[in-house]
């Protein structure tokens, strides 16, 4: 982790001051360590961490003389002065640094050789750097029982803390979980959970990368490689549409660990991960991962090689049309753009659809709003949070809301859940439907506020048309009024800007028993919304072609099956909610006869005889961000390291069904929430196993009593769309007047309760 | 070329020819090796039977020649095989690659690896050649003598 702020030297009203005899200059209110590492020179620091708020000096590393000042002072704490002469480089600073290292390595085990973090220890590489080299102490060192379980995900080793209280700020001051704190005081101090139990949180893993020692280290990580045995890889995560930056450890050939870049990206993530970013990468060696391609046929299923499948899907997708092509949200602009290709060369008149919700007419009002970044919610006086649930749905933002409030801002959320940021500041519940009574109450206070930021979920707005728009009214009517979409799916933007609709046109194609061959990619549709009519819909087409990275679902029963790479393991471009195109990095080869997506689909555009001009994924992009006005000026040289955003909207696309009209059926409307463990990479990551989630249906105490359901423990939900039952949790704090079920959980079947288009249904409780 | 000259020129010969030959029966004997001979390697354990590896692949890192193969696993209390927290669950020399520069020795904190006097490896096959933590935790099953240290050559 970088441990000091990043400055920004061109700013106005620098400072000068001087430092090691160098005159230099640094913006008033910048810390000393901060403007002296900007100039190249190292103050060490162990405690200090810029992110965790204003800095505590426990750990009395950053020691340097100041001129005029009696004693050595903390740089960590100390702000930039004008005319300020400091020295970090005497010989009393020299002998502080021997001093502080001394003390802090007297209880420390010096059991590098088996501790996880040797190699990459900011505690190792300073006492090289800075430290005496020996000690003086002949006593014996502390001894706690080692290693504790923090949780099922983090293991703690009391022995090596140096209680610089940077995993205790984080729990307090950034998550504000409140789990973990310093038990006792002075040499007894240790890390404990308040509770005695496990540390439990959706971001929990982030104190790996804070400890500044071995003291907190991974448990899926625990001594499977040495830092000299890996190979670190900038990537993006794509388990949601924020696309926080993230680092993929490799070791022998596999994704081995994931951790914050070690230079965050401010405007996104700011280096913070949730769980699921950090420990769904064992879902890559998931049992059920696709590693050899297979052809399918009425006697049996045989594994083949992949020019073998290739050649196979290439004889279906050859047939006369039409075709169809179906991507999954997850799927990159790169495979998006050539199943476009595809579809107007070869497989000419080809549907192409995305499972995501693709463009919604309600919401062009609101995107038009001016847009904002991620960082820019840390400034936003009053932060209005309408629909969604950002805390499972699109975790980092939590951490940006929560730092907004703490800095004085105020959130107020308008929606149809309770969810975990509720609590702090006034919330509006509202039924589905009557999303506008919300925006409305928040009216009042959007008015008043003088940086007002809008945080509006795209799948809750899509169909409440009424609420959307009065929401582009208020952000037009307030200065400095801004919005950012909550997005629904990992990279809908992305398939967004290339003009990729929704999947209404197709399935209702598939219906007709029109489509010859499916093509799908990264997709699961008989597990995402409107699954019954999906599996009545591809019973009806004549074959189908799964690229896909997992079996189950559609993969078990195509014809042939292209094993493809997961995010984790292939290049592409996802393009954020807030509209940052980022690059994926590929941080291992696919297993087996796996390979890229964007490989396959060449290869079958080859077979098909429209062999395309470029054989690369940065080839194939800059291909697509020259036909597409919405990627133009884009390429992989542009997005870099940190990012480039889409400056045009994206086109409008023909995607009737979105954002129409009241719910269907009858009975109680129907609010779906997703859990940030409740996924299916979730489920399939085995060292997410101690924390992951299942569905459930949850009724308010007085809506259960009135159905004469307190007691049942496994409800059945009709929908006009289809049914399934789940087991019944009633709270009496949930509001009335809907039920509640958890979308996304592999095998619970929500989704056959909802259209294709997700739009709003109402469904019949009854007990099971 | 006179008589004498040419006897002159034999002396050599002549004096060789009547001195006692000194063979090695190698194979069955050997001839000691220098006590700093870099040979084949040896895995360690402490007296009480925990192996001293603790996997902690310093001297993966420290191979020139990246001949060495470390997965460490953790020690369980019922299944205690090293003294630390961590050993080395795979431990693998390929002798095919290994330049005996004994950089493992020299980076192994624990002193758990050592180069010995034994250089006789050659094998039929080439997978024979990678050697695992159960062979070099053995004695090498052909043992070559160690001459005594010479007094100080300075």
């Amino acid at each position: 982790m970088s441990d000091y702020a990043p400055v920004n030297l061109s700013a106005p009203d620098q400072i000068e001051f001087e430092l090691n005899r160098r005159r230099l200059a640094a913006p008033a209110g910048t810390m000393l360590v901060d403007a002296a590492y900007a100039h190249g020179v190292e103050v060490p620091v162990f405690c200090y961490e810029p992110r965790l708020g204003g800095p505590i000096g426990a750990c009395r590393m950053c020691l340097v003389h100041v001129e005029g000042m009696r004693g050595l002072q903390t740089a960590c704490s100390t702000q930039v002065q004008p005319d300020m002469v400091v020295r970090s480089d005497t010989d009393e600073v020299r002998d502080a640094h021997d001093g502080v290292l001394e003390l802090l390595l007297a209880n420390h085990p010096l059991d590098c050789p088996v501790c996880d973090k040797g190699g990459e220890c900011p505690l190792q590489d300073r006492t090289f750097k800075f430290g005496p080299g020996k000690t003086q102490f002949v006593e014996h060192k502390r001894h706690f029982p080692k290693p504790l379980d923090l949780s099922s995900l983090i293991a703690l080793d009391r022995e090596r803390c140096i209680t610089c209280f940077r995993c205790v700020r984080f729990s307090q001051e950034v998550a504000e979980d409140g789990h973990l704190i310093m038990r006792e005081r002075g040499g007894d101090s240790e890390i404990a959970t308040f509770t005695g139990d496990h540390y439990t949180g959706r971001f929990t893993g982030n104190v790996i990368d804070l400890c500044p020692v071995g003291a907190l280290t991974s448990v899926p990580y625990r001594f499977v490689a040495r830092p000299w045995d890996i190979k670190n890889t900038p990537s993006v995560c794509g388990h949601c549409p924020v696309g926080c930056n993230l680092e993929l450890t490799e070791h022998e050939g596999h994704v081995a660990r994931v951790t914050g870049r070690p230079n965050p990206n401010y405007s996104v993530e700011e280096g913070w991960l949730c769980d699921k970013a950090r420990f769904a990468y064992p879902e890559d060696r998931a049992p059920d991962r696709v590693r050899q391609p297979l052809i399918r046929d009425a006697a049996a299923t045989r594994e083949v090689a992949i020019e073998e499948a290739v050649e196979a899907a290439a004889l279906l997708l050859g047939r006369d049309g039409p075709h169809a092509f179906l991507l999954g949200p997850g799927a990159t602009v790169e495979e998006g753009f050539l199943a476009q290709e595809l579809a107007s060369g070869p497989c000419r008149g080809a549907l192409v659809a995305q499972l995501g919700l693709g463009d919604a007419p309600a919401l062009a009002g609101l995107r038009a709003a001016p847009a904002a970044q991620l960082d820019d919610i840390d400034r936003a006086d009053l932060v209005v949070l309408v629909g969604g649930d950002p805390a499972n749905q699109q975790p980092v933002v939590e951490l940006r809301i929560r730092k907004a409030v703490r800095g004085g801002g105020r959130l107020v959320s308008a929606g149809p859940r309770r969810h975990p940021l509720s609590g702090l500041g006034p919330s509006y519940i509202t039924p589905p439907g009557r999303l506008l009574d919300g925006v409305r109450a928040a009216g009042p206070a959007f008015r008043a506020a003088r940086r007002p930021l809008v945080l509006w979920d795209e799948a809750d707005l899509a169909h409440e048309p009424a609420a959307a728009a009065e929401l582009a009214g208020l952000l037009g009517a307030t200065r400095g009024a801004r919005q950012l979409e909550l997005g629904a799916d990992v990279n809908g933007a992305g398939l967004s800007a290339l003009g990729i609709p929704g999947a209404a046109d197709l399935v209702a194609a598939l219906e007709q028993g029109t489509i010859t061959t499916l093509l799908t990619i990264h997709a699961q549709p008989a597990e995402s919304a409107g699954a019954a009519r999906w599996a009545e819909a591809l019973g009806r087409v004549g074959a189908v072609v799964a690229l896909a990275s997992h079996g189950g679902g559609i993969a078990d029963s195509a014809a042939v099956v292209l094993p493809a790479a997961t995010h984790r393991e292939q290049e592409g471009v996802y393009v954020s909610m807030a509209k940052r195109a980022q690059r994926l990095r590929p941080g291992a080869a696919p297993p087996g006869g796996a390979a890229p997506g964007w490989e396959l689909l060449i290869a079958l555009a080859h077979r098909l005889g429209a062999a395309p001009a470029y054989r690369s994924p940065a080839a194939t992009f800059a291909a697509a961000a020259a036909a597409r006005p919405a990627l133009a000026g884009l390429s992989y040289d542009v997005i870099g390291e940190l990012g480039a955003l889409l400056h045009a909207a994206p086109p409008a696309t023909t995607n009737g069904a979105v954002g129409g009209g009241g719910a269907d059926g009858t009975g109680l409307p129907l609010v779906t929430t997703l859990r940030i463990f409740g996924d299916a990479a979730a489920h399939r990551s085995d060292a997410l196993s101690g924390v992951r989630q299942g569905a459930e249906v949850v009724l308010g105490a007085g809506e259960a009593e009135r159905r004469g359901l307190a007691g049942a423990a496994q409800v059945r939900l009709q929908s006009p769309h289809g049914a399934c039952t789940l087991p019944l949790r009633v709270d009496p704090r949930c509001p009335d007047g809907a039920v509640h079920a958890t979308l996304g959980v592999p095998g619970a079947g929500v989704e056959r309760l909802l259209a294709v288009d997700r739009s709003p249904v109402r469904v019949e409780v009854t007990a099971a | 070329m006179s008589r004498a000259a040419a006897l002159a020129g034999f002396r050599v010969t002549f004096s060789t020819m009547l001195r006692k030959p000194e063979v090695i029966g190698y194979p069955e004997r050997k001839t000691p090796v220098f006590p700093r001979f870099r040979g084949r390697h040896r895995l360690w354990t402490h007296e009480n039977g925990l192996e001293k590896c603790v996997g902690c692949s310093l001297c993966v890192a420290a191979c020139p020649a990246d001949c060495i193969r470390v997965v460490a696993e953790e020690n369980t209390p019922e299944r205690r095989v090293s003294a630390g927290e961590r050993f080395a669950h795979i431990y693998e020399i390929n002798m095919l690659r290994c330049i005996f520069c004994g950089y493992c020795e020299l980076a192994c904190p624990f002193d758990a690896i050592t180069l010995e006097a034994e250089y006789e490896m050659s094998e039929r096959e080439r997978h024979a050649e990678i050697y695992t933590k159960e062979m070099l935790l053995a004695p090498h099953p052909k043992p070559v003598p160690v001459r005594a240290e010479e007094p100080d050559a300075e």
